[in-house]
């Protein structure tokens, strides 16, 4: 659920749910965005405090997993659900596949194609934004693949683009690289992590939010550094003076 | 008007994709398509009035706050899965690239100011978001205990 994407409170409360329908007294769950922290405690028996600490590696957002996840809490909680069946279909939601790649790839396609022209693009830009994206979208699975961490995937997706978008607009004369680039860079664009810092603050959780916004710093600059290394680059070799 | 059609059109298919992308279930993608078209809308109309990019995203952001609660609320669903979608239009992506731009001129006075408008339009979103959740469940709570209280009576 945290790598997908949710916020700590929800994650919290949704073990506490958990805990308390399978009648556990006290439940202390800490959850951070890189590990989960629950201790159990049965009143009724002696020892029978246990621990459980789960390690978390950052993944995809994957917004379908949070709202089974949260429906599935909500069935629990009120139907009397055997502990076997929930594992069971908990197992399930974690088994499901996100969309086909290929749809995923139009989405983030449309997606550059769009901002390019909401940040003052014509209908060219409109065409090259949408095959960047296309591409610029592959070469990040490519590189993520290959277990590249996010700062040099984001930094190398982003210099593609923006060499793309240069040899584009050196070539045709209706295209500006502008529009293009900042459309492409929407797609790599922290937003997940942005908005859940900040909710992760204002909830009171504040190392998650930290944790949180140190990721979406690190995201940000890393686009900004790849865009403009060959921004930089192609000025030397005298394509464009800025 | 003409030209606020176009956004909204253009606003709907970047929120389809980023669903698209971050997998919203196939029932609430429509939801979010309008959440997040609106959200755009409402940053266009206030940046036409005002042309102060921070207000227009903290009023979108109040936009696409409200209706995501309202619609968790109604489809009986987390309001994560709305605002993320909806929220990332918002997010200045644009902002990032041109402070990066004025860095690579050697202007740094204007990295400054455009990377501070950055930070200021990310807090203004966050800060929208924050304003309507807390409002809108201050809202239900009292929704709910007008209903229980009539309900007595």
């Amino acid at each position: 659920m945290l790598k997908s994407g949710a916020e700590i409170y929800r994650v919290e409360e949704t073990i506490t749910r958990i805990c308390k329908a399978c009648r556990i007294d006290n439940v202390e769950v800490f959850a951070m965005p890189t590990g989960i922290f629950v201790t159990l405690d049965n009143d009724s028996e002696k020892d029978s405090v246990s621990t459980y600490i789960s390690r978390i590696r950052s993944g995809e957002t994957d917004l379908n997993k949070i709202s089974l996840v949260n429906q599935f809490s909500r069935d629990f909680t009120t139907t009397d659900l055997s502990v076997e069946a929930g594992l069971d279909r908990l197992h399930e939601i974690d088994r499901q596949k996100p969309y086909q790649f290929m749809v995923r790839l139009i989405g983030a396609a449309v997606v550059a194609a769009c901002f390019s022209v909401m940040f003052g693009g014509n209908s060219m830009d409109f065409l090259c934004a949408f095959l960047i994206g296309l591409l610029c979208y592959t070469f990040s699975r490519f590189l993520s693949k290959f277990g590249i961490n996010f700062f040099i995937r984001g930094m190398c997706s982003t210099a593609l683009a923006a060499f793309i978008a240069l040899i584009i607009a050196a070539s045709l004369p209706d295209a500006a690289y502008q529009p293009i680039i900042s459309g492409v860079i929407m797609l790599f664009v922290p937003g997940v992590a942005i908005t859940n810092s900040i909710r992760d603050f204002l909830s009171g959780d504040m190392l998650a939010g930290l944790i949180r916004l140190v990721e979406a710093v690190l995201t940000a600059v890393s686009l900004a550094a790849g865009a403009g290394l060959i921004l930089k680059l192609w000025g030397m070799i005298g394509g464009i003076t800025f | 008007m003409l030209h606020l059609l176009t956004e909204f059109i253009l606003a709907m298919f970047a929120t389809a994709g980023f669903s698209l992308i971050f997998r919203v279930p196939i029932r609430h993608i429509p939801a979010c398509v309008i959440i997040g078209a609106c959200g755009w809308v409402t940053y266009e109309i206030s940046m036409y009035y005002y042309s102060s990019p921070a207000m227009g995203c903290f009023l979108g952001a109040c936009v696409v706050g409200i209706l995501s609660t309202v619609a968790a609320h109604h489809l009986k669903d987390a309001a994560t899965i709305f605002v993320i979608p909806g929220i990332l239009c918002l997010v200045p992506g644009s902002g990032i690239f041109n402070t990066m731009l004025s860095m690579l001129q050697d202007d740094f006075t204007a990295a400054a100011e455009v990377g501070m408008q950055t930070l200021v339009m990310a807090g203004a979103i966050a800060i929208g978001l924050m304003i309507t959740g807390a409002v809108l469940r201050v809202f239900y709570a009292l929704v709910r205990k007008t209903v229980t209280l009539w309900d007595k009576f």
